[in-house]
């Protein structure tokens, strides 16, 4: 009997301090979403907890997930690397929560190839082209005599919707020979360690491990993404419940102060304000 | 069949067990020593003395005196690299227009290379992010860097019919004829002198929290994070675990009910785990609203719904191991069905309960799907035990992945990674190991 008194008087002081302190806890951020605002995110993250002391958690489970979650209230700022979505609006409406959508920073979406690959340079068209399964040999594109990897991601991706309109139309449905990646990370390695394979993540993500293309002529950076020469240049969103108040008003105001337009560039992205 | 036959057959069916099991041996030894070899290399490792600043600045750690010291011998080499660059960057503005074009890319490459080896380079302004406020913390990351810097990675086009190969063009070279051509054999040989590397045991792996999105310092949260679900699991699966197989195999009578209640059980431990992380998100979370937000009290409840089916089971399997005589004695005796229960069967089964207990704790410990919807994020501070009501948390099965995949430099922090496993790896094997010590104290207490 000893041992099942123990764990009852354990479990009781257990609950005792669980919920003593569970209205102290109010004070804290939870972040969700896209994977692309994701480094940014983190940064901020780690930033706001160090200069207020209030914990932020921050998900990368893409940004379909980001508004499901703020549907469902269960995080304060929803990441997205798209707007939302006309229905996704209605569904949060009828839940009564009102979407404010805010703008963190611009991205423009690289379309990478392996550093091997001695394409430089692609027209919309061409990778228009490519992902409807048209080209299916480098040399079609003015490259090597291999065969194209595609690699997309998944249905749950900002990046793949902004991709979808950015670069594939209305009409034009992706090949069904196209691989899925999960995430924009998983993009690049799976890149990085196939030559013969082309993708297409956020600029952040870009390093000397893989080739971002030229796109029409233009080359991805911050410069031309600022001014919007870049074809492939998209806004990154944070969505709020109602317009922000205290702590999240705090957080989402980051890109605007020094700081955090330090944060955006520092991981690779463009500022917009 | 005559004895001969009978003999070789058995022989060579002994051969083939031997083998076997040193096959499973050998594939043990394959997974287990990289596993383990990587993992330590988390926590014990060459450090540089950007390792040291990197403490001290952030985790307030180390002796100031030595640090300075050391700092101070560093800089005096460090110094005469920045002097290079200015003279250079002097010559280049005397250059012409097309050979400034040619080298300032050059250039601006060398410098960048400097920067991941050795920091900021002074006259920089002051980084925001952590991992651009220090050069490399290791040494085995900093030679990856040192060679970076001295070779230039370049891709042979020539073959228009081929993927390029990949060759490399020593950086002093492109150097030739100006002042810099120095800086490359300076670093080189000042390597040791610049970085200071010493062998360090790195204990706050395991005890600090992650600095900058796991760049730098340790993986306590997810340590944490991790214990706290599998014991937040455990405590609502294991009392209903037992008591549902006591009423299994003492109050339940043999019928139709029961034997769909049995198959249900059964077909629940067979559910895919993610299944049961949606089921989670739109029970616990979406429809009861048990938290705000994802949280350890989400994540618990539902690991414990896919542990519940194993511990029943192996709790009514234990229950029904012990002798009948013992019952009987005890009702014989006069005693009643709920006291036998309680006083006889209990205490008799407790080491297969506990057994099954302990294991389902490790698998709970270690399982990802369930709880990516329910408790999991990528970053997060240590909660408190405050906070396991509404707060979600980082925890190790999740992290591994998420540092292998999504993690935008998951190629720059293996060693994290690989220190995630060892650490899950090490939680795991410690739990089934005291589910063995247990088990053997509480056979020997009942039999003596």
């Amino acid at each position: 009997m000893k041992l099942f008194r123990k764990i009852f008087l354990g479990a009781a002081v257990f609950g005792l301090m669980a919920s003593a302190d569970a209205s102290a806890a109010a004070n804290k951020l939870v972040l969700d979403g896209s994977t692309t605002v994701g480094p940014i995110a983190k940064a901020f993250a780690a930033h706001f907890t160090k200069t207020t002391g209030v914990p932020v958690t921050v998900s990368e489970s893409g940004s379909g997930n980001g508004a499901k979650s703020l549907i469902n209230k269960t995080c304060d700022i929803a990441d997205m690397s798209r707007p939302m979505k006309d229905n996704e609006v209605a569904a949060a409406r009828s839940k009564g929560v009102t979407p404010v959508e805010h703008v963190v920073a611009l991205d423009g979406l690289a379309i990478i190839v392996h550093p091997s690959n001695r394409v430089n340079s692609l027209s919309r068209a061409q990778i228009r082209g490519i992902y409807m399964g048209r080209y299916t040999n480098w040399s079609q594109v003015g490259g090597p005599n291999a065969p194209i990897v595609i690699i997309q991601r998944e249905s749950n991706s900002g990046t793949q919707d902004s991709f979808k309109e950015l670069v594939m139309g209305k009409d034009n449905p992706i090949s069904k020979r196209a691989e899925t990646q999960a995430s924009n990370g998983a993009i690049k390695s799976r890149v990085a360690s196939t030559p013969n394979a082309v993708g297409f993540v956020g600029l952040g993500f870009v390093d000397n491990s893989i080739k971002a293309l030229l796109v029409d002529g233009v080359d991805p950076d911050a410069r031309t993404v600022k001014n919007g020469t870049y074809p492939l240049h998209r806004a990154l969103f944070m969505y709020t419940n109602g317009q922000p108040s205290g702590v999240v008003k705090q957080f989402i105001d980051l890109p605007k102060t020094p700081e955090g337009k330090r944060i955006i560039s520092e991981t690779g992205f463009v500022n917009y304000y | 069949m005559n004895l001969g036959t009978r003999k070789l057959l058995d022989r060579s069916f002994t051969a083939l067990g031997i083998s076997s099991i040193v096959i499973m041996g050998l594939m043990l030894l394959v997974v287990l020593v990289p596993i383990v070899s990587n993992g330590i290399g988390a926590i014990v490792f060459k450090s540089t003395i950007e390792h040291r600043k990197m403490l001290y600045h952030e985790f307030n750690r180390g002796d100031k005196a030595d640090l300075q010291r050391e700092i101070a011998s560093s800089d005096a080499s460090r110094k005469e690299i920045y002097r290079m660059l200015d003279t250079f960057d002097a010559e280049l503005s005397k250059m012409d227009e097309t050979r400034q074009q040619e080298y300032r890319e050059k250039f601006e490459q060398v410098k960048n290379s400097l920067r991941a080896l050795l920091g900021p380079i002074p006259g920089d302004e002051e980084p925001a992010l952590a991992r651009l406020k220090y050069g490399q913390t290791r040494w085995e990351k900093a030679e990856e860097k040192l060679h970076e810097l001295l070779f230039e990675k370049k891709w042979d086009y020539s073959n228009p019919d081929e993927m390029a190969k990949e060759y490399e063009v020593s950086r002093s070279a492109s150097f030739e004829g100006t002042s810099l051509v120095r800086l490359f054999p300076y670093v080189e040989k000042n390597i040791d002198r610049l970085l200071q590397p010493e062998w360090t045991f790195y204990w706050g792996f395991i005890t600090d929290s992650s600095v900058d999105a796991h760049f730098f310092g340790g993986i306590w949260p997810e340590i944490q994070g991790t214990l706290f679900l599998a014991v937040g699991a455990m405590l609502f699966a294991f009392p209903l675990g037992v008591i549902g197989a006591i009423y299994f195999t003492e109050y339940a009578r043999d019928g139709f009910l029961t034997s769909l209640l049995r198959s249900a059980n059964s077909t629940l431990a067979g559910v895919p785990s993610i299944v049961f992380g949606l089921f989670g998100l739109t029970f616990f979370i979406n429809t009861l609203k048990v938290s705000e937000s994802k949280s350890v009290l989400a994540g618990s409840l539902t690991l414990a719904i896919m542990i519940l089916p194993t511990i029943i089971r192996s709790s009514e399997e234990a229950i029904l191991a012990v002798p009948k005589t013992y019952k009987e004695a005890s009702l014989g005796l006069g005693s009643t069905k709920w006291n036998t229960i309680i006083k006889v069967i209990l205490p008799a089964a407790l080491p297969g309960i506990l057994t099954g207990g302990v294991l389902s704790l490790g698998r709970a410990a270690g399982e990802t799907a369930p709880i990516i919807f329910t408790a999991a994020v990528s970053v997060g501070s240590a909660i408190g035990l405050a906070d396991v009501l509404s707060s979600p948390t980082p925890a190790l099965s999740w992290n591994i992945y998420n540092l292998a995949s999504e993690h935008e430099a998951a190629a720059e922090i293996r060693h994290v990674q690989y220190g995630m496993v060892l650490a899950l790896m090490t939680i795991v094997t410690l739990l089934n190991m005291s589910a063995i010590v247990l088990r053997a104290r509480i056979s020997k207490k009942l039999k003596g």
